[in-house]
């Protein structure tokens, strides 16, 4: 693999202000319901922004009996609508449901790393939106950060496909409320 | 049209204003991105800014003009322009000949789309001479006025040179969900070492993001503020030399602080501890530049005038007020620079009634009912949803007496649905437009990118034809120029001072990129005059709403905006809201146990105004004094705001009281 392209996500910078998953739809122009990137509260009140995370070991791709996933030279796993038979066995083996099932082609879907823009030199759209900065994309080959870390807690079992994301904890904050 | 790139400028009431770029292909709006010219957008959108083109092509969205007779029947027919202009035409000259002016023609219209050429419906009735009219502005009034005290005219620094701030206090406001560009410049300042304080009510999102929080009573803004400056001046850490030079009161106000307010009264009323308060003032008064910010949240009640001048008096006293990256932030009104051309119109003189009859917009329906000798028989609506409103009750009244509603909008609202014609409404991609922010300092261009949608129209081009409709029924009735082009009002407005204000050259310029204000203004260190606070006497006393011995316990309503609406605008499009979920209605833990109330569960908030019913959430955060309710259309919580009686002010959204219960079927 040359690279392996990826995200970078600060827990202490996003705002949970959804522009990057909304950014998304607006650039794949996809249904309400099929949603590539997520924006979702934790029980640690604080916010994920996930999509696919075009992981080292794609379960999707294991499990496809279509083999309509495939892993590109730069890491980004693309699929193959034309391929897909909406067997939706991807779905259960993804821990993050990344790949989305839309009931009216009753094909999958999902994140694609806006490769088409990366190819052009653009950013990914959802990075693009983030004004925060707290969504990046990096190239996991070359990062290393030692104040980054590979989970936070809500964010699923990385074990199984060791997914293309690292993360910036919250921070502790000082508190004044009304007793 | 053209494929190809477009300029478009986002016209919401949002402190954003940001520059778009609208990607067209076969007279098709395909997608939409940030502006990167525009320097405080910077390249990015919100997420509704993201959804627009969902909010173009919506199903939702009204195609043609329809006439619902009987009026809230539901059974809507659809009409072609010219009945629809006839209709109305004939209605207003009827109503002319009927009292021999056109005072019972008026109309209502606020914050749908804050683009310049949008004053055409108020450039439209003034061409028909005298009419009636709202006036005033229910947002920010009390904080416009008080900041002209403060500072002899309105004032608010530079939003992009926070970036520079090494404190960057927030007093009510919240922009992680009502302003998020601005969030960027706070994250460049405290990646450079910066802090950030919040203070607020409720431990917003924002809030969550500060390195130092306090919650404070609503209301009490003033006495934190004051309590601040008092201990400043205690230190020695106050700038004499600024207080003595370039303000006026200061021997008052210090008097005030040193004699009249004790911490112990400050602590009490606001409900924060002394250690917060040392804390602040610590911080306020050893760093520098601080920028400060009074949010709108601030001036939405009874002692909001106070607030703003105490607040920005503690940025007198720290001597940050002129300080490059320091300053003070609320708002401007850059707009009135402008000619506003269609809003300043002059229409015909009548000989004997000297201009049109005004009503005060934060108290419009139960004003209006009150007129007589006409009374409003005739209300065009646009850029509004009246059923947004506080008072409704008046507002159904005012409905019942009306002879004709008639309401441009883009979505069949509340308020459409109680219409008798309903006409559509163009979006900005539709039209041409022009627009000035009332935060950052950015003109930008509104360029027309795609056809409209089925027969939407813009409000000038209604405002055209309809005046040609009344001068083919009544030649002479309407004086508005209807053979003017959007092109010629938008050059209109570009006149050779705003041109240099804006450091333009040509008109072809503000085609290419959007540009900045000359800055210098905002900035002068030598503002002479700046008015310390007085204490304004009349009212003092703060009520606590610590809850009634009596065993019925009473609340503030606080109802902040959404991230993924503006009042009701957004609410059909299901990229944003997904569920038409019903209201959510938040309650402190205390709240909860003294009314036996269970997360989940359906409970009721009322008072003499109305109810809403909704599903309650326990906050753990919120004070116990507190109900807080988003604003939605379907259950439109703004009916419950009691309304003062007082000229010149903001509505006082966050002053109303209510009640809660648990909701039984029996109820309703
Ligand atoms: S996140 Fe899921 S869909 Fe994406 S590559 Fe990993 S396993 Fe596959
Ligand atoms: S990379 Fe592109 S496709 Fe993937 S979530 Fe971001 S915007 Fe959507
Ligand atoms: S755009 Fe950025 S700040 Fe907003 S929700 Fe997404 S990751 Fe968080």
């Amino acid at each position: 693999m040359f690279k392996q392209l990826g995200y970078s996500f600060n827990a202490d910078d996003c705002i949970g202000c959804k522009a990057c998953e909304i950014a998304c739809k607006n650039e794949n122009q996809t249904p309400a319901h099929v949603r590539w990137r997520k924006v979702t509260k934790t029980s640690g009140d604080f916010f994920l922004s996930v999509s696919c995370n075009h992981c080292d070991n794609p379960e999707c791709f294991r499990v496809c009996p279509e083999r309509a996933f495939t892993k590109r030279q730069d890491g980004i796993v693309e699929i193959d609508e034309n391929r897909c038979t909406g067997c939706q066995l991807c779905v259960t083996a993804c821990p993050y449901s990344a790949p989305q099932f839309d009931p009216e082609t009753q094909k999958m879907s999902k994140c694609q790393m806006c490769y088409p823009r990366q190819d052009a030199g653009l950013p990914p759209a959802c990075v693009e939106a983030c004004t925060t900065g707290a969504l990046n994309h990096v190239d996991l080959n070359k990062f290393s950060d030692l104040e980054a870390t590979r989970t936070l807690p809500g964010f699923p079992n990385i074990k199984i496909t060791s997914p293309s994301i690292v993360f910036y904890p919250v921070k502790p904050r000082k508190r004044y409320f009304i007793k | 049209m053209k494929d190809g790139i477009y300029r478009n400028t986002c016209p919401r009431n949002c402190y954003g204003t940001c520059g778009i770029l609208s990607h067209v292909k076969n007279g098709k709006l395909i997608k939409v991105t940030g502006d990167p010219e525009h320097g405080y957008s910077k390249g990015s959108l919100c997420a509704k800014g993201y959804a627009f083109t969902q909010y173009v092509y919506s199903p939702d969205r009204i195609k043609y003009p329809m006439l619902q007779s009987p009026r809230g029947s539901g059974k809507w027919k659809r009409i072609s322009w010219d009945e629809a202009y006839t209709i109305i035409a004939s209605k207003m000259i009827d109503l002319n000949q009927r009292y021999g002016s056109n005072l019972a023609s008026g109309y209502n219209k606020f914050s749908g789309n804050l683009g310049l050429l949008h004053y055409a419906t108020e450039g439209m009735f003034n061409s028909i001479g005298p009419h009636t009219k709202p006036i005033g502005n229910p947002c920010a009034l009390t904080g416009k006025l008080a900041m002209n005290r403060s500072f002899g005219e309105s004032f608010s620094s530079v939003p992009e040179d926070m970036a520079g701030s090494k404190l960057i206090v927030l007093w009510g406001a919240n922009p992680a969900v009502t302003n998020v560009h601005q969030m960027k410049f706070i994250k460049e300042a405290r990646s450079k070492g910066a802090k950030l304080v919040v203070i607020d009510p409720i431990f917003t999102q924002t809030a969550k993001k500060a390195d130092l929080y306090i919650q404070i009573h609503p209301g009490t803004d003033r006495l934190l503020a004051l309590g601040i400056a008092k201990l400043v001046i205690e230190k020695q850490q106050h700038s004499l030399e600024f207080l003595e030079e370039q303000t006026s009161g200061w021997m008052e106000y210090k008097e005030y602080l040193e004699n009249q307010l004790t911490m112990d009264e400050v602590c009490k009323q606001t409900g924060v501890e002394i250690e917060a308060l040392k804390e602040l003032s610590e911080l306020y008064g050893t760093i520098k530049p601080v920028a400060t910010w009074a949010g709108l949240g601030v001036q939405r009640n009874s002692h909001g005038s106070e607030s703003i001048s105490a607040i920005n008096s503690l940025a007198a006293v720290t001597g940050n007020l002129f300080l490059p990256n320091g300053g003070l932030y609320f708002m401007h009104f850059d707009v009135d620079d402008f000619p506003c051309a269609l809003l300043n119109h002059k229409g015909p003189e009548h000989p004997m009634i000297p201009g049109p009859r005004e009503v005060d917009i934060s108290d419009y329906a139960s004003s209006a009912l009150q007129l007589s000798e006409p009374p409003l028989s005739l209300l065009w609506i646009a850029s509004r949803n009246i059923t947004q409103d506080h008072n409704l009750k008046a507002w159904v009244e005012l409905f019942q007496k009306l002879e004709l509603i008639v309401t441009v909008d883009l979505y069949m609202t509340k308020t459409a649905e109680k219409s008798d014609i309903v006409l559509p409404a163009a979006t900005h991609f539709e039209e041409e437009d022009l627009n000035v922010g009332y935060w950052h300092y950015w003109l930008s261009i509104n360029q027309k990118a795609i056809p409209p949608y089925y027969e939407a129209k813009s409000d000038l081009q209604i405002a055209r034809e309809l005046t040609r409709k009344l001068n083919e029924l009544s030649p002479g009735f309407s004086n508005f120029p209807a053979d003017k082009e959007p092109i010629d009002w938008i050059k209109e407005e570009l006149t050779p001072e705003i041109m240099a204000l804006y450091s333009l050259t040509t008109y072809e310029d503000i085609l290419k990129r959007p540009y900045q204000k000359g800055i210098q203004k905002v900035l002068s260190h030598d503002k002479k005059n700046f008015r310390l606070f007085s204490p304004d006497g009349k009212k003092s006393e703060v009520s606590l709403y610590q809850g009634d011995s009596s065993g019925v316990d009473e609340y503030k309503l606080i109802t902040p905006q959404s991230l993924l609406k503006i009042h009701s605008q957004y609410e059909s499009l299901n990229w944003l809201n997904r569920t038409q979920d019903e209201s959510c209605i938040e309650l402190s833990t205390e709240a909860a146990q003294l009314n036996d109330i269970n997360d989940q569960e359906k409970i009721e908030v009322y008072n003499d105004q109305g109810q809403i019913v909704g599903v309650a959430k326990i906050n753990p955060h919120l004070p116990k004094n507190i109900i807080l309710t988003h604003q939605a259309g379907n259950n439109p919580i703004n009916q419950l705001i009691i309304q003062q009686n007082e000229e010149d002010v903001s509505t006082y959204f966050y002053d109303s009281i209510v009640y809660i219960k648990k909701w039984r079927e029996s109820h309703v």
